[in-house]
């Protein structure tokens, strides 16, 4: 890729997890300068549960943190105290978007709210991501992955056939994973609205209503009719023949979707090998592909695409949903360490001296190790 | 309300290429992508076969028996139908790719070529990684959720794989190349050349899925469906089902709020002794949900800070106090949906029919 679509665009990155550290990523993927912003004594979760020992330096190990922060710059700076917020407050004068996921109000408290920083910026876009959105009589809830499924709707069609609802679970949290593909491309377009009018926006997003949104017709065909059942149907679709997952003989599962009904398909999985099942059934011009999990997915390199990259570490970590110009994704910085850039940042875009930086360190607001107690 | 001259898109042109002959789960994506521009104020122009897109025939239906999904999927769009199976039609195409910002097309499509020789950004939703070489393999949304591993995750170990209910694999990729969009148009509005942009629903489920690679390179073992051994389950209440959800640090309060003396075994204190004896904890709550409906759970449980989920049907999530407090839900007509899930400075973003099929274009 010839000039990244992003490039002059800076972040300051609040986001936590998934939902609100991946919208992040992919700007810093684009090209964006993200800075991240954590403190001592408040970690990106990530780092705390997926740890992998407790020895030294854990809180620099996690692979889910690795995964979702690479490309990024990180800062700690301890939110709690007024010179921690004014560095903050200093850094927003040079930054084009705020991402944030806390819960409502966390930052409107420290002083660090939109209505806070536009007086100082008045051309940042400020992406609050929540559970339920910065409005309504439910804008103070918290919630999990998971939760989102059941308040959704997702859940109430996942299940099989006449069985209790389902939920994607805490090693997918399916709600969390698809905000940022969002989330991203709104921002972005209302970068382009501050590049155009000198003025930003506060964009309030909230996670339920996006997993909501992609029920959008289940919702609109209930409206017309209220009475309309909709129960659990397993691996059936409305509109299609035929459509379940099959056992083969090697015990693998595939998923089969046929345009007219045909009884002879289980037996004839039950009686081969799941590749050649899968096989005869792509040659007979019928979708199908094997239930992969996560180490076929590993071996696949064809099918991973730009999936997946690797650090200059050689650590595994997430690549892009789509390809640009054809290319996939160069991992220019490895997930930082907690306050890597801090020096580096303060001393770049606004030009502290030792001295100050020391006060900082001095004062406990800066740090590189986590004040574990508070976690 | 806003006003229409004041959409954040408005001063762009995206031609939305539907070609004869693609397989559904691509239509609904490049669909998705296309209402979000339409509704964001951009002036979107579907370009349907002669006969119209198939999904104006596919379900969910209404009441007249329209189809909800072309309903839903094409919101503030315009429409014109094509035969680009002849040399008028394609002609037609390439003038106004000529004119237009961004093409968005699925591949494979006959007039591939055509938009990526035109001067609009070609954004391009395909079902497979080009590493696959699978432009001829059969395709279906089911089995490119059982490609990127999402089947894999859902249901009981011993029973067969769940996929999600919705057309996730679909969407996932619709607001990806949405997002995608929006970069092409960004770097148009900057006066860069914009990237080509091509998004497979296959590694946008794969992308989604990312948990088990990490886990499967953490640990050498994948994850997958636990069921009734996970810590999250679905328990029956009054009125409904719950999903009981929270984080390691969230079990103290939620042992509060069950409020029952076996769950201060100290067995239950890790979540590795929690995790050994999930069948065992929830013998233990499964009554305190039985006598409480899911509002009352919600509510108590909110009030200590766990997470627990009421499950809401799509009919449910109509009347649901905080979709209606925040005007989610947008009328069409006699009906609801749920409109874009931003609001901007507090605006909605209250979409506009989908559009009749218009006659062919003479000549075309």
């Amino acid at each position: 890729m010839s000039a990244r679509p992003l490039a002059g665009v800076r972040v300051l990155d609040f986001g936590l997890l998934t939902a609100g550290a991946n919208t992040s990523a992919m700007l810093a993927d684009l090209g964006a300068d993200v800075i991240k912003i954590e403190s001592g004594a408040y970690l990106d979760p990530f780092r705390v549960v997926g740890k992998p020992d407790d020895d030294d330096g854990w809180w620099n190990r996690s692979p889910q943190f690795r995964f979702t922060n690479r490309n990024k710059r990180g800062l700690a700076l301890n939110l709690k105290d007024e010179d921690g917020r004014r560095v903050i407050r200093e850094l927003a004068a040079h930054c084009d978007v705020v991402v944030e996921n806390f819960r409502r109000g966390v930052l409107d408290r420290a002083g660090l709210g939109y209505a806070d920083l536009k007086k100082i910026n008045p051309r940042i876009v400020f992406a609050a991501i929540s559970s339920q959105g910065d409005t309504g009589p439910e804008r103070m809830n918290v919630s999990f992955g998971s939760t989102l499924d059941a308040t959704s709707g997702i859940a109430a069609l996942t299940g099989y056939e006449g069985e209790e609802p389902r939920i994607s679970g805490m090693d997918v949290n399916y709600p969390d994973q698809i905000v940022s593909l969002f989330a991203t491309g709104i921002v972005i377009t209302a970068v382009m609205e501050a590049r155009r009018t000198g003025g930003g926006c506060f964009l309030d997003f909230s996670q339920r209503e996006v997993a909501s949104f992609t029920l959008g017709e289940e919702i609109l065909a209930a409206s017309a009719d209220p009475a309309r059942a909709r129960t659990r149907q397993g691996n059936r679709q409305d509109g299609v023949a035929q459509q379940d997952t099959y056992k083969c003989r090697d015990g693998r599962w595939i998923a089969v979707t046929l345009a007219a009904p045909d009884t002879t398909l289980e037996p004839f999985c039950a009686s081969h090998d799941s590749a050649a099942a899968v096989a005869a059934l792509l040659a007979k011009g019928i979708a199908a592909a094997r239930c992969n999990d996560g180490v076929d997915l590993l071996a696949d390199k064809a099918l991973a695409g730009v999936t997946l990259a690797r650090d200059d570490t050689g650590g595994l970590v997430k690549g892009l949903p789509y390809r640009l110009d054809g290319q996939g994704i160069a991992i220019e910085r490895t997930a930082p360490d907690l306050g890597q850039h801090t020096v580096e940042v303060l001393r770049e875009l606004l030009g502290y001296d030792d001295a100050a930086l020391r006060r900082l360190a001095d004062s406990g607001v800066t740090s590189t190790t986590p004040n574990v107690g508070e976690i | 309300m806003t006003a229409p001259d004041d959409l954040p898109l408005q001063r762009f042109t995206i031609v939305e290429v539907n070609d004869r002959d693609v397989p559904l789960c691509l239509r609904l994506a490049t669909s998705l992508a296309g209402k979000i521009a339409a509704d964001l104020g951009a002036t979107v122009l579907k370009i349907e076969p002669p006969g119209g897109d198939p999904v104006r025939r596919a379900p969910p239906y209404l009441s007249q028996g329209e189809s909800a999904l072309f309903q839903f999927l094409n919101t503030s769009k315009r429409s014109l139908v094509l035969d680009l199976g002849g040399a008028a039609g394609r002609d037609a195409l390439a003038r106004l790719l000529d004119t237009a910002d961004v093409a968005l097309f699925e591949e494979p499509a006959s007039i591939a070529g055509l938009v990526r020789a035109g001067k609009a950004t070609p954004i391009e939703i395909a079902a497979f990684p080009v590493e696959m070489n699978a432009a001829t393999r059969p395709v279906s949304e089911f089995a490119i959720l059982a490609l990127g591993g999402l089947l894999h995750m859902v249901g009981e170990p011993d029973r067969k794989p769940l996929r999600l209910g919705g057309h996730q694999a679909s969407y996932a990729a619709g607001l990806t190349a949405f997002t995608g969009l929006a970069t092409a148009l960004a770097a148009r509005d900057a006066g860069h050349k914009a990237p080509a942009v091509r998004v497979s629903l296959a590694e946008v489920m794969q992308w989604v899925n990312w948990k088990a690679a990490s886990g499967t390179e953490a640990s050498g073992t994948s994850p997958g469906r636990e069921g009734k051994g996970s810590e999250f389950q679905i328990m029956p209440c009054k009125d409904g089902h719950v999903a009981v959800v929270y984080t390691a640090t969230q079990w103290p309060q939620t042992r509060a709020l069950i409020a029952d003396p076996r769950l201060m075994d100290s067995r239950f204190n890790t979540r590795a002794g929690r995790r050994q004896n999930v069948a065992e904890i929830y013998a233990i709550i499964t009554p305190w949900f039985a006598g409480r409906t899911r509002s009352d759970i919600q509510k108590t449980a909110q009030a200590k800070g766990v997470p627990f989920g009421p499950i809401f049907s799509p009919a449910e999530l109509l009347d649901t106090d905080q979709y209606v407090a925040r005007g989610f839900l947008a009328r069409l007509g006699a009906y609801r949906l749920p409109q874009l899930p931003v609001q901007w400075n507090g605006r909605s973003f209250a979409p506009r029919p989908a559009p009749n099929l218009p006659a062919p274009e003479l000549g075309a």
